[in-house]
């Protein structure tokens, strides 16, 4: 097929750009900008190559390059899986990188930035880094691909090196997510050595194995190879192995309790935040799970540990958003919390809902901060909620398009996020009405959609409404073409992204209006829907109750509705006064982020510090001391022991005889000479 | 024929009486003559095997060690001479700048 | 009063090293068994096959030899070494200037300010 013999181009394309930028940037026209953005341009393309190519029914997997080849026991190499998941996740993450890129022409060439080559070289990199995720078809190639995702932000959040802020925000990002990465680190080896492969698709893929060594194990037949540890029985040693990279998940898509580096990475570039939270970094984590979904399908125990984990950080996110006053911080804690609705959708079973989400989320969430970069831009850098206002008139543009963006994040019908949202919700319901603990999430994420609709709508309110309540907000700073583009883009595929899978509708008038459905109904046998259903009914055990998708889909919206209209009503009028006094201490509390970041601080300062300062007292008494110990003792011998050097020579010969005769008599009495 | 544990006995004493005279004189010159003893000593021993093994080896090797010990006396001469000239006698014990 | 005497001392202690080496090697020689002595029983001149010996004419020893001619060459070498060396070994330096026992003749007279002939002869003499 020809088409997929273009696809490694989609990863290398950006990293070309990188190269060009690094080396030639400073020679470029606009810093390098239009290497970047062609070659975006042209991953977007062939990107879309690729999703045709899958939607006539095409798949690829092959592997390109070997690093290691021991035979059967271990193979490491970089190869191509292109199914639908991941040809829709190519093309999301290339156009939004291609419209950052050229968003970054008005935020970051137009208002004079320094630094543009090294800029854009990240942008390339971090969009190459990206796009080789999502092109991986084994574990091995995703981390790799998964750390350099996260080298890249930690480059571009601390873009700005002479600030103070910058580069502690960017080491936070990196040292989060790098103690998630750890336990996604000794994953991949546990997966290497419990099934000598790491293949996400095809017959000697390790979901597949791991199906069939569990499948052997109930009839007690035999199944395939596959070596456990620690006396552990299959099913539970596949529930460590899943945790572990369930660790890289949670750092990497912020989730509870490791989404503490998100909100500080706002300190980067406004575009960077919107490729970060929008198709790249925190979007990595999600779809690392969607891609290994046939694995986390055999394990009930573990879909639950995500959906509560995703419910809870959707509910726990949204409450910070709600008292934060910069326009970037509501929205680092709107990302969190949606991802939270998508790790919830996971763990719930609901596939197509929580790619679908994805979907709708970066579509949503790069319009808004692509609108949040541009009101910053006219702000002159400010990002103070409190400082705007009645930027509406001033801005029509990005003022409609924040709408559209906000509307879908509140999940207002008929936005794309209420599709969206609306189907997590559903898969979440219907199962668990059989299931305590998924309708304790269930409850969570319904509770975070009357949150985020409230907290969605101040902003937009206080943002664009009322009456300008700074000078720069009375004549604020206009914003090209540049800005406005992939504003209106985003802005319409806000509205209309969600139609591509209207399952209510589907249910109620029996028409085909699920897409989605029938986009995952694959190919590829192993990635296809059907099989991951068949296993969330079979080996998860998950039982679908009998419902019909309105009601919930009438509760959430109606709930949603209301956390808008309350924002409206609160904050709406010329002058709005900060309500967020009214909620007492808990205020505080929601302010400081529930202490999250006191807490974890103690953990760093208070213990791991201590537990080192320990061990450093150990090495430096005990293992230092016996290595010092050892020399010290033969220099003092030695300095004794050389008082036999007189260098009179009656001793030296003295020493000799006596030498011979205890030689003699030693083979003597040896030698039985006498 | 004598049995060759006298010239062993002989031998050995010669050696040792050497050996007696290098661990107690402090005369360089007499170091020399000392040495001498042992030579002497050891070349009894070499004649004797060889007349106890009926091979002429040990002979011919008792008159290279006589010449032998003539260079090393050309050398201790020398030494000694240096020795004089250094440390003002022929004292052994006084010339222990080579030590630690 | 000329005569030697006996010097008795501390000094003595460490001759005892020798004493206990010849009381090991008496035990060994006394104890060990060497059965009967050979002994030179072929008929012809010792010194004469000595002197074959040592330059590899072993053919025409009367008694049963090895060939030293290596040795020999090598001992001669070494004796003409340690000439070279005592010589080395004896020269000094005195006044700034080498004194050796190789100068002979008026020559050197010539290359000296003359000041010190005495020095300059002292040690004279040919090889």
């Amino acid at each position: 097929m020809a088409a997929f013999d273009y696809a490694p181009a989609i990863a290398v394309l950006p990293l070309a750009s990188f190269v060009i930028a690094l080396v030639a940037g400073r020679y470029m026209p606009k810093g390098g900008a239009f290497a970047g953005i062609l070659a975006t341009g042209g991953s977007l393309v062939l990107s879309a190559w690729m999703a045709f190519a899958v939607a006539g029914g095409d798949t690829y997997n092959e592997s390109l390059y070997t690093f290691v080849d021991a035979g059967e026991e271990l193979s490491l190499h970089l190869g191509v899986l292109i199914d639908p998941l991941s040809a829709m996740m190519l093309v999301i993450v290339s156009l939004v990188a291609f419209l950052v890129h050229v968003f970054s022409l008005g935020y970051m060439n137009d208002e004079g930035e320094t630094g543009l080559p090294r800029y854009y070289a990240g942008l390339g990199l971090f969009s190459a880094s990206m796009l080789g995720f999502v092109l991986a078809d084994n574990l091995f190639m995703a981390f790799m691909f998964f750390e350099m995702v996260g080298l890249c932000s930690w480059l571009l959040i601390g873009f700005w090196f002479r600030d103070a802020a910058p580069p502690s925000a960017a080491k936070k990002a990196f040292l989060v997510t790098r103690f998630g990465d750890y336990f996604f680190l000794v994953g991949v080896v546990a997966v290497f050595a419990t099934f000598g492969t790491a293949a996400f698709a095809g017959a000697e893929s390790f979901p597949t194995i791991a199906e069939e060594a569990l499948a052997g194990g109930s009839e007690g037949a035999g199944g395939a190879a596959v070596t456990t540890f620690f006396g552990l029985d299959p099913g539970a040693w596949f529930a460590v192995i899943a945790l572990l990279i369930l660790g890289g998940v949670i750092g990497k898509s912020a989730q509870f309790p490791l989404h503490t580096w998100l909100p500080d990475a706002m300190e980067g570039p406004t575009p960077v935040s919107a490729l970060i939270h929008a198709a790249t970094m925190v979007a990595a984590g999600v779809y690392l799970v969607a891609r290994i979904y046939g694995f986390y399908a055999l394990l009930p125990t573990v879909l639950a540990v995500v959906a509560f984990v995703g419910g809870f950080t959707a509910l726990f996110a949204a409450t910070m958003a709600l008292v934060k006053n910069e326009i970037k911080q509501v929205l680092a804690y709107s990302t969190i919390s949606q991802y939270g609705y998508m790790m919830l959708a996971l763990g719930a079973g609901g596939y197509v809902a929580a790619t679908f989400h994805l979907m709708t989320h970066a579509f949503f969430k790069a319009l808004l901060f692509l609108g949040a970069g541009a009101v910053i831009i006219a702000m002159h850098h400010g990002e103070d909620m409190w400082e705007m206002g009645g930027l509406r008139k001033k801005m029509p543009v990005t003022y409609w398009t924040f709408l559209a963006g906000s509307l879908a994040l509140a999940g207002i019908f008929p936005f794309a996020g209420f599709w969206s949202k609306d189907e997590v919700l559903y898969e979440a319901l219907v199962h668990g009405l059989n299931d305590p603990l998924l309708l304790g999430a269930y409850a969570m994420g319904l509770a975070a959609v009357f949150v985020t609709g409230f907290y969605t709508f101040r902003m937009v309110v206080l943002t664009f409404h009322g009456k300008p309540r700074s000078d720069v907000a009375r004549d604020p700073h206009g914003v090209g073409w540049n800005v406005k583009f992939p504003l209106v883009v985003l802005g319409a595929l806000a509205v209309v992204a969600g139609f591509l899978n209207m399952a209510p509708v589907a249910e109620l008038t029996g028409l085909h209006v699920d897409y989605l459905h029938q986009w995952f109904v694959g190919p590829l046998e192993a990635t296809s829907l059907e099989t991951y259903e068949g296993l969330i009914e079979e080996r998860a055990g998950y039982e679908a109750a009998e419902l019909s998708p309105l009601l919930p889909a009438a509760v959430s919206l109606a709930l949603a509705l209301a956390g808008a209209g309350l924002a409206v009503v609160l904050y709406r009028g010329a002058e709005p006064t900060e309500h967020t006094d009214r909620l007492g201490s808990a205020k505080r509390v929601l302010a400081s982020n529930y202490y999250q970041d006191e807490y974890q601080v103690w953990l760093a300062e208070g213990l791991t510090a201590r537990v080192a300062r320990a061990a450093d007292t150990f090495d430096q008494g005990i293992i230092d001391g016996v290595v010092n110990g050892t020399g010290s003792v033969s220099l003092l011998s030695g300095s004794r022991v050389r008082r036999i050097q007189t260098g009179v020579v009656s001793n030296y010969a003295a020493l000799l005889t006596l030498g011979l005769v205890a030689l003699l008599v030693v083979l003597g009495v040896t030698g039985g000479w006498f | 024929m004598v049995p060759i544990q006298y010239y062993l006995l002989l031998s050995a004493s010669v050696f040792c009486i050497g050996l007696f005279g290098v661990l107690t004189r402090n005369n360089a010159l007499l170091f020399l003559m000392s040495v001498e003893l042992m030579l002497t000593g050891a070349n009894i021993n070499l004649v004797a095997f060889s007349a106890q093994t009926g091979t002429l080896t040990g002979q011919v090797f008792s008159l290279f060690v006589i010449a032998l010990a003539a260079a090393e006396v050309a050398i201790g001469v020398g030494i000694v001479l240096a020795l004089v000239r250094n440390f003002e006698g022929v004292d052994v014990t006084r010339a222990t700048t080579m030590r630690w | 009063m000329n005569r030697p005497r006996l010097k008795l001392g501390s000094h003595l202690v460490s001759g005892l090293a020798a004493v206990a080496l010849f009381v090991v090697l008496a035990a060994v020689f006394l104890t060990a068994p060497f059965g009967d002595p050979a002994g030179l029983v072929a008929e012809g001149s010792v010194t004469a096959a000595i002197g074959y010996a040592l330059i590899d004419r072993t053919g025409l020893a009367a008694f049963e030899t090895e060939g030293f001619l290596v040795a020999l060459l090598v001992v001669g070498v070494v004796l003409d070494a340690a000439l070279d060396g005592a010589l080395l070994l004896a020269k000094s330096e005195s006044g700034g200037r080498i004194v050796t026992a190789l100068r002979t003749g008026t020559g050197d007279d010539s290359r000296t300010d003359g000041g010190d002939r005495e020095t300059g002869r002292s040690d004279g003499g040919g090889e």
